[in-house]
């Protein structure tokens, strides 16, 4: 790398030893660096290369802008290469720094287009990080790819014949303009302009990029986030937007290129927010033309059909894609990648039957093969799949998704097994095979356990880090959502308590956090890879650069916290996924548990810190869980439409598939029920909550919009069909709600009460804080006689609720308890009124944040009665009208409406 | 249809209309089918007709000048179009252009033709300069092959060529070898509408154009696409269609259709071979085998389509038949890819994989895009276990045509080699799909469905049902289906497979460990359910075997009648075991 001190001359351009080595280390840097997927721009790396020094970037300048405007073909980019190694053969390690410097060519050369194709491209972030970072290490293939794309250039230059005719559906076209001398430049033309209008339409439908970013911003900005991270955040916004208006702005340049090389680059730039499927593909056809041996072409043509769901042209693709792959040399192990990334693609589109036969074909396979890295994985991609979703889901039986993952890790347990790296056997032995021997005894749950116990055995035995953390989450999650049996009931039945146990999900993600910080630390000492070399670049556009890159020593720097937030792409991305799901799934479980504090600061922590590494589905999650948290704890503030309509088009971007993406759906769906429930919509709720709705009902409820309806149902059919048993607490309080709405009091009893030894067993400390205020409430309109019964439950669910309740249920608290007192026939309110008084005073002005018009006529209800009894008569009036300013809202919502879209 | 004798003399005329036009291909297919015209015996003395098969020396020549036109009465076949001469006499320059063309030295052709504005001249010329151009690109492919495997040699003339010809057809001064000609450029191009739209106008004026009835149906990928042909009604069309047909896997409508045209072209051995052809694609080998021997009897040299005879004569192992064919073909013409797919096939057969991958190698030297080479090489690198390998080009076969249900199942059956059922079965369905009446391909499926890994025997159950109706020739089927059942404790259907095995196997005479297998297992059957006659009949017919089992039967038979004799049969019956 560095220039041996005893060398006397200097290769030309430099002047000196020093800035040849800075040179070197800045070579070497940007190599290393750019180990995640977005890479700089050509004009980014230029600005860079100036910070070395104005000679030496002059001349680099020169040389890159002229070598790279002067390709034409991929065989210039070779000879460009083999120019490159005469040019710069520094010292020794020739041989290392060609290499090196190949690398950094192809990223120049990269930069353009693949990052963004691969970007455009990302399905699912499993895909992302597991297949194409697997994929990319045959570099080749990769180099070959980018030259071919960046060909386009010159093919687009060359006379109109290259550009061929799509398929039949151009046909219209073409016979349109066949007796006009068939002038193809038209047709170019009029095909670029049809897209552009069609994107522009796509991007106006697709209005979630134009203005929630504002509407979330909006949000986070009430909780005072740090301004540097949320200045970050609004940049990736704004880049979102100005990509979707680019279609203008190429629009105007049309007629003076040519059109293909202008579309592409557009295309790749493109985002993801839109992208039509025959324009890339009119970009593979070329690339195929110029090389047909180029066989990862497929592989692009199939994520193209997968972006846009094209099940069996994606199939057909991926089977193509890996048949030509089987005789390349260097693939390894590539029968077992082609399954899995067919297991993925059946996941994707929602089979999870074939998937879960195709990955069990996978795991078969390597076992032949002895492969063990390919047991890490398919470990991987199962955990991402677990992680991704929640554990209960498919239906192919009830608890399909663990099915899947069970056998998947029984298969590779028996893998790893076998292969003789650990030696113990484990609680299954060695000898089953993987679909038969386990199915039968256990419960899929309990063959989830212990797969994931030994699994995480194995994988520690192995130093498998990733896996390990990854392991410790799934499993942390597992406790989460899991009563635990004992697992073999040998003699007398011990009494356990069915409950979840926190503790050990604390554990569990303590563990696993604390293995990606080793990860991160060891990497950045050991290897000074990546995370570091990042830091170094970026470290040069500040004015003290230069001062870095004069000192020899530059290994020294460490990280602290807040670079490790702030510069997340340093770390390779299936590690950042990984710490990004642990506070994720922190958010989660402090959710679950009742702490809205912690709650709030994981899911903060996640959008902010890993947002950009990170997929859209949880992104989009963690979003919704911060749009719930301040819709209950700072109220509506009169943006209830808005909420509803950012949750529903989270709720959108979840995959349409069955069974896909389950934490999203649920997480929005109940959003929306707690929105229409605050919107005083109840009866519908009702109507499509209950299953069998008595006639009556039916009746009563038919005049309001089934809209609601259509919500409420279909979350209660998951809940059901994927066996979401916390959620189902939620639902049954729901229920147990509405029917104290709807006066039913004694038909709302059985659910709370079901719904509170929910709580109780999954330790849900808030919801059964509040499944608790609803019997209560419940007992309470019953009658006065149940008023102790139902003082002595509040009492009990009081400190819970005044701690991390929201502002709707503490409302309700102080409201009940005033009930309670006034119904209490011992209680006199002219010797205490404050008791009951100040509650109440609390609850309306909570109520009043939150523009809950029916609790709050209901408080200063209470509040007139109170005030009549002790003889305060203008209190009482005043009350009185407050209580007449809600009713009259509460009667006209239509009202709000208007102001809402007014404003 | 035309009587032979329009036939006869609108061939005879096309063929010196297309050779004068250097059409040669097209001349030589009318050639042939004019030879296939069944001579009327009462015209011809018996000399003449023994000569009308085979060689072509001896041939009466008839003075062609009067075209008759005269349509078939009844038929609303179009008035066959008469082509107008615009240049009775050749001119010096086209005839020279001619020679220069013959030999082979189409630049010079089109340039002699440069100032020529006669259609057959500009035909000439245009068509000399495409094929100039074809050339350089065949020249450049070989000379190119980068390591990329980048094959961008492009026909260079086709954008002026397109322009050119564009700007006639709008001025209308194009005869219908014109139009061939620039639906073949568009073609190139990728403009498949228009090129379609362009033939179809060639043809309907000029039908006896061989070549452009094969690349207009080159076009047809679908049969909605050929329906909406608008084609005139003529002979030629018929052609046309079986041939279509052929190539859109609807092999009886092609049948019917050759057997139609065989009455008047009795003779012919295109279309021996083409109902060959569809013969073979309807595994009726025997009949292949029958036309092939007579075709090579009447035409010795014939290398066209020969290699369906040996890939006949090698699923029969007629190994004699194959030596003698591969030898002769390699005499006659061994850098023809058929000629190498005999030889290798015949390589094949001798169990010289590896010599018999260098031929299917020359075969797609000689052209990369010869289907069948690509698939049999895959079958002879499965046979060396090589699957990478087969894998890769079983693909480039599919790739090539997606519909050779060969390619697919070789590639279901590497990846089973691989042990990937379940990947396999993806290629399976694939076959099946596009040959559902293949047995063979029904039973490796359900094996697949069989294996240790998979196990999914009710699926494997309908595979086998599958094929056991689609007349399973080497009786698997049956027998799976019995073995299947029994072991999912079915025994009535066991039993009834078994005997439906065991009638066949009495139909074809066969003998078998599958004949005591089925034997046994009925005897017990029937015993089972107190059909004590049946079973015994079972028991005395496994006695003709040896081995183990005819003990079975020995003690079974004992049993049987002591229990007969120590119990009255009503007992039995009322109390079954």
């Amino acid at each position: 790398m560095y220039a041996p001190p005893a060398l006397m001359t200097v290769p030309f351009p430099f002047s000196s030893v020093s800035q040849h080595n800075r040179f070197g280390l800045f070579l070497f840097a940007l190599t290393k660096s750019s180990d995640d997927i977005l890479e700089p721009k050509l004009d980014e790396l230029i600005n860079q290369l100036r910070e070395i020094g104005d000679l030496l970037y002059q001349w680099l300048t020169d040389q890159l802008i002229s070598r790279l405007s002067s390709l034409s073909s991929p065989d210039d980019l070779f000879t460009l290469f083999s120019d490159l190694r005469g040019q710069y053969s520094w010292s020794t390690q020739n041989l290392a720094q060609w290499k090196m410097s190949r690398l950094f060519w192809t990223r120049i050369v990269t930069w353009e287009c693949f990052s963004g194709v691969v970007c455009l491209l990302s399905i699912s972030y499993v895909l992302r990080y597991n297949f194409f970072d697997l994929m990319s290490s045959s570099g080749v293939c990769h180099l070959l790819t980018n030259i071919g794309i960046y060909c386009k250039e010159a093919l687009s230059t060359c006379p109109n014949y290259e550009l061929p005719c799509l398929d039949d559906s151009h046909n219209d076209l073409e016979a349109l303009s066949e007796y006009e001398n068939m002038d193809l430049e038209n047709i170019v033309y009029e095909k670029v302009t049809e897209e552009i209008e069609a994107r522009k339409m796509a991007s106006e439908k697709v209005s979630f990029h134009l203005h929630a970013p504002e509407a979330l911003f909006g949000l986070v900005e009430d909780i005072e986030v740090p301004a540097i991270l949320n200045s970050k955040h609004g940049d990736n916004c704004r880049e979102t937007c100005s990509y979707a208006h680019t279609p203008n702005d190429a629009l105007r340049d049309i007629d003076s290129s040519g059109g293909a090389f202008l579309r592409t680059n557009w295309q790749t730039e493109g985002h993801g927010s839109s992208f039509s499927l025959n324009a890339f593909e009119v970009i593979l056809r070329q690339l195929q033309k110029l090389a047909p041996d180029l066989h990862r072409v497929h592989f692009l043509r199939y994520l193209n059909n997968l972006y846009h769901d094209d099940y069996f042209a994606a199939l057909e693709n991926l089977h193509r894609y890996f048949d030509y792959r089987t005789l390349d040399c260097n693939s390894f192990g590539r029968y077992e990648i082609a399954l899995l990334c067919l297991g993925m693609m059946h996941f994707h589109f929602g089979h999870p039957k074939q998937a879960l036969e195709v990955l069990t074909e996978a795991v078969c396979f390597s076992q032949q093969k002895i492969f063990c890295f390919l047991g890490n994985l398919v470990m991987r991609i199962s955990f991402n799949y677990f992680c991704a979703r929640t554990p209960d889901g498919f239906q192919f039986m009830q608890h399909s998704n663990d099915t899947s993952l069970a056998y998947t890790l029984a298969a590779i347990c028996n893998l790893l097994a076998e292969i003789g790296i650990s030696t113990t056997t484990g609680i299954l032995g060695s000898s089953y095979s993987p679909i038969t021997s386990i199915g039968t005894s256990l419960s899929v749950q309990q063959q989830l356990f212990v797969l994931l116990k030994e699994s995480s055995r194995i994988a520690e035995s192995l130093k498998l880090k990733r896996l390990v953390a990854s392991n410790h989450l799934a499993m942390a999650k597992f406790d989460l959502t899991h009563v635990q049996r004992p697992l073999l009931s040998f003699g007398p039945k011990n009494s356990m308590k069915l409950r979840t146990f926190p503790t050990n999900v604390c554990k569990e993600l303590r563990l696993g956090s604390h293995l990606i910080t080793e990860f991160v630390s060891e990497r950045l000492t050991m290897t000074a890879e990546g995370a570091f070399s990042t830091a170094w670049l970026k470290n040069l556009q500040k004015p003290m650069g230069a001062l870095v890159l004069s000192q020899e020593n530059v290994s020294g720097g460490s990280s602290n916290a807040f670079q490790f937030c702030a510069q997340p792409s340093s770390i390779p991305g299936s590690v950042m996924q990984l710490v990004g799901s642990s506070y994720l799934l922190r958010a989660t479980a402090w959710e679950t548990y009742g702490s809205a504090p912690l709650t709030r600061i994981n899911t903060l922590i996640y959008a902010t810190c890993f947002a950009d590494g990170l997929s859209l589905s949880d992104a989009a999650l963690a979003h919704v869980k911060l749009i719930q948290h301040l819709a209950v704890f700072k109220g509506y503030k009169g943006n209830l439409k808005l909420a509803q309509q950012v949750c529903d088009e989270l709720g959108v971007m979840a995959s349409s598939v069955t069974g896909v993406d389950m934490e999203l759906k649920t997480e929005a769906s109940l959003r929306h029920a707690r929105t229409l429930l605050a919107a005083n919509q109840f009866s519908q709720l009702l109507f499509s909550i209950h299953l069998f709705p008595p006639l009556f009902y039916f009746c009563i409820f038919t005049q309001h919009s089934l809209q609601a309806a259509a919500v409420v149902h279909s979350l209660f059919c998951m809940c059901y069909k994927f066996n979401l048993q916390v959620e189902n607490a939620t639902v049954l309080l729901l229920l147990a709600e509405i029917h104290k709405k709807s006066g039913n009091a004694v038909l709302g009893l059985p659910y709370a009460l079901a719904s509170l030894s929910f709580c109780q067993s999954f330790n849900l400390d808030l919801l059964k804080a509040s499944a608790t205020l609803t019997l209560a409430e419940l007992w309470l309109s019953l009658g006065s006689n149940h008023a102790k019964r139902a003082s002595t439950l509040i009492q009990q669910a009081l400190p819970m609720i005044l701690g991390h309740g929201g502002l709707e249920l503490r409302a309700r608290a102080f409201i009940a308890q005033a009930k309670c007192l006034l119904s209490d026939p011992s209680f006199s309110v002219s010797q205490n009124p404050e008791v009951v008084l100040d509650p109440l005073r609390q609850a309306s002005d909570e109520l009043q944040v939150l523009e809950y018009h029916e609790l709050a006529a209901e408080a200063f209800y209470l509040m007139a009665i109170v005030f009549d009894k002790l003889g305060q008569v203008a209190e009482r009036e005043e009350a009185a009208a407050s209580y007449k300013k809600h009713m009259l809202a509460l009667e006209n919502p239509e009202d709000e409406e208007d102001q809402l879209i007014n404003t | 249809m035309s009587s032979k004798d329009t036939c006869r003399n609108e061939l005879r005329t096309a063929i010196r209309q297309l050779s004068d036009r250097c059409l040669y291909s097209a001349s030589k297919w009318a050639a042939e089918q004019l030879v296939g015209i069944e001579q009327d015996p009462a015209k011809y003395t018996p000399s003449n007709t023994r000569f009308q098969r085979g060689s072509s020396s001896i041939r009466r020549r008839f003075r062609t000048n009067e075209i008759t036109s005269t349509p078939a009465a009844g038929v609303s076949y179009v008035s066959t179009p008469v082509m107008e001469e615009d240049e009775v006499v050749d001119g010096d320059f086209y005839l020279l252009a001619k020679s220069y063309f013959d030999c082979r030295e189409y630049r010079r052709a089109a340039h002699v033709l440069r100032d020529q504005n006669g259609k057959k001249s500009v035909f000439l010329r245009c068509y000399a300069l495409y094929l100039a151009g074809e050339k350089r690109k065949e020249e450049e492919t070989i000379e190119l092959e980068g390591p990329l495997g980048k094959s961008d040699a492009v026909n260079r003339e086709l954008v002026s060529l397109e322009r050119e010809l564009s700007t006639f057809r709008k001025n209308g001064m194009f005869d219908p070898f014109g139009l061939y000609l620039y639906g073949m450029v568009l073609k190139d191009k990728g403009s498949d509408y228009l090129a379609r739209t362009v033939l179809v106008e060639s043809v309907n004026s000029y039908p006896w154009n061989w070549s452009a009835w094969l690349e207009l149906q080159s076009l047809c990928t679908t049969v909605d696409i050929l329906n909406s042909l608008n084609l005139n009604n003529h002979w030629m069309k018929d052609f046309f269609l079986a041939s279509a047909y052929q190539e859109l896997r609807m092999h009886n409508e092609s049948l019917t259709n050759y057997e139609y045209l065989q009455g008047t072209f009795s003779f012919s051995n295109y279309i021996q071979a083409q109902i060959a052809k569809a013969q073979y694609s309807l595994r009726e080998f025997e009949q292949v085998e029958v036309i092939f021997e007579e075709l090579l009897r009447n035409d010795p040299y014939r290398v066209e389509d020969m290699d369906m005879y040996s890939n006949v004569l090698y699923a029969k192992e007629c190994f004699s038949a194959l030596s003698y064919l591969a030898h002769r073909v390699f005499m006659t013409d061994k850098y023809r890819p058929e000629s190498c797919c005999i030889i290798g096939n015949y390589y094949s057969l001798k169990g010289q994989h590896e010599k018999s991958v260098v031929y299917f190698r020359r075969a797609l030297k000689l052209n990369k895009n010869f289907l069948s080479a690509w698939t049999l090489m895959g079958h002879e690198y499965v046979e060396m276990k090589n699957t990478p390998a087969a894998i890769d080009a079983y693909r480039r076969a599919v790739d090539i045509n997606p519909c050779d249900y060969r390619a697919w199942y070789g590639l279901g059956q590497a990846y089973e080699m691989m042990h990937m059922p379940f990947y396999a079965l993806h290629y399976f369905r694939k076959s099946v799909f596009l040959q559902p009446s293949d047995s063979r391909l029904w039973i490796a499926m359900a094996q697949c469905y069989e294996t240790e890994q998979l196990h999914m025997l009710e699926e494997a159950i309908k595979c086998y049902r599958r094929a056991a109706n689609c007349n399973d020739s080497e009786a698997i089927a049956l027998n799976q289906l019995a073995k299947l059942h029994h072991e999912l404790g079915r025994d009535e259907e066991a039993a009834f497979y078994y005997k439906k095995d065991l009638d066949r196997m009495e139909a074809e005479e066969r003998e078998g460990p599958n004949i005591v297998e089925a034997l046994l297992f009925l005897a017990n059957h029937c015993r089972a359910h107190n059909r004590f006659e049946e079973a015994e009949v079972y028991c005395t017919r496994l006695l003709d075997f040896t081995g183990p089992e005819k003990e079975t039967a020995k003690s079974m038979l004992r049993g049987m009648r002591t229990a007969q004799s120590s119990f009255p049969p009503m007992d039995v019956e009322r109390f079954p075991p």
